[in-house]
């Protein structure tokens, strides 16, 4: 199962107060709080975790076709990347740059490609011509969203089997997308 | 408190973390936090955080987890208020 979550560094300083009294504990469990008071960066590894959580909400909500709740201390992080919920176990892959930090949950068997956009640039199309040029497809591409707000791929207006996730945080987008086999895109 | 009440002190309360200001002027009782307001997630907890201080009351795991409508939250506030 695929999902994603970036966070825009100096948009989160200016929304949120992380240090704001009751704050973390609402989100984060005792463990994640030991690792944030410990770290020699505090400040990256509360939006590193988050991200973490966000993105590994979007698959398991995907995965077990769960309505939207709002849970994030149900989502376990260990420090090597690992996110526990509800006795399952998703792996995430976290890059960060002094902009921002992009969270993938790796799905367990496919390839996927990820890609991050600046703002003034539609992610939907970029989205888009990711897909026609890496899977080689000249039929109208479309996106759409279910009833749980998870986007699925339609092609020539046909489902299709490319599950696609997407992130917007202050001036930043990303989009993934997998497909049941294994893809490769130059 | 009435329910009119209630919905006037958590309109307060979100107005600082709304992003989609249309929404906000049509809100109702429907109105999804996330998805109409464009509120962003990690403000959530501060909606939450708020929440507690106004009304004085102590919102745990579960009753968070509901708190994504305008409807769940007035309810969770109720309830809550009742307990007191």
């Amino acid at each position: 199962m695929i999902g994603n979550d970036i966070v825009d560094l100096q948009f989160a300083k200016k929304q949120s107060d992380w240090r704001r009294k009751g704050w973390l504990q609402k989100i984060f469990t005792t463990i994640e709080q030991e690792y944030i008071v410990s770290s020699k960066d505090p400040n990256l590894t509360v939006w590193k975790l988050w991200s973490m959580k966000e993105a590994v909400y979007k698959a398991h909500q995907r995965y077990l076709r769960l309505s939207p709740k709002f849970n994030p201390k149900d989502f376990e992080c260990m420090l090597g990347g690992k996110v526990n919920v509800g006795g399952y176990r998703y792996s995430t892959n976290s890059e960060i740059t002094q902009q921002y930090i992009y969270t993938v949950v790796k799905p367990s068997r496919n390839g996927y490609y990820s890609s991050v956009c600046n703002k003034d640039i539609n992610v939907y199309h970029a989205l888009e011509r990711c897909i026609c040029q890496g899977l080689k497809i000249i039929a109208p591409i479309s996106i759409q969203k279910d009833a749980n707000r998870i986007p699925a791929i339609y092609i020539d207006n046909k489902e299709s089997n490319i599950l696609v996730s997407l992130t917007h945080h202050g001036a930043y987008s990303a989009f993934m997308f997998s497909i049941e086999n294994e893809i490769s895109i130059t | 408190m009435t329910r009119e009440e209630l919905l006037t002190k958590l309109k307060t309360i979100i107005a600082p973390y709304v992003q989609n200001q249309e929404k906000f002027k049509n809100l109702n009782e429907n109105t999804d936090f996330i998805n109409d307001l464009e509120i962003n997630s990690a403000n959530l907890v501060d909606v939450v955080l708020d929440v507690e201080d106004e009304f004085d009351i102590e919102i745990d795991n579960d009753a968070m987890e509901k708190m994504l409508t305008v409807k769940a939250s007035l309810e969770v506030i109720e309830n809550k208020l009742a307990l007191k």
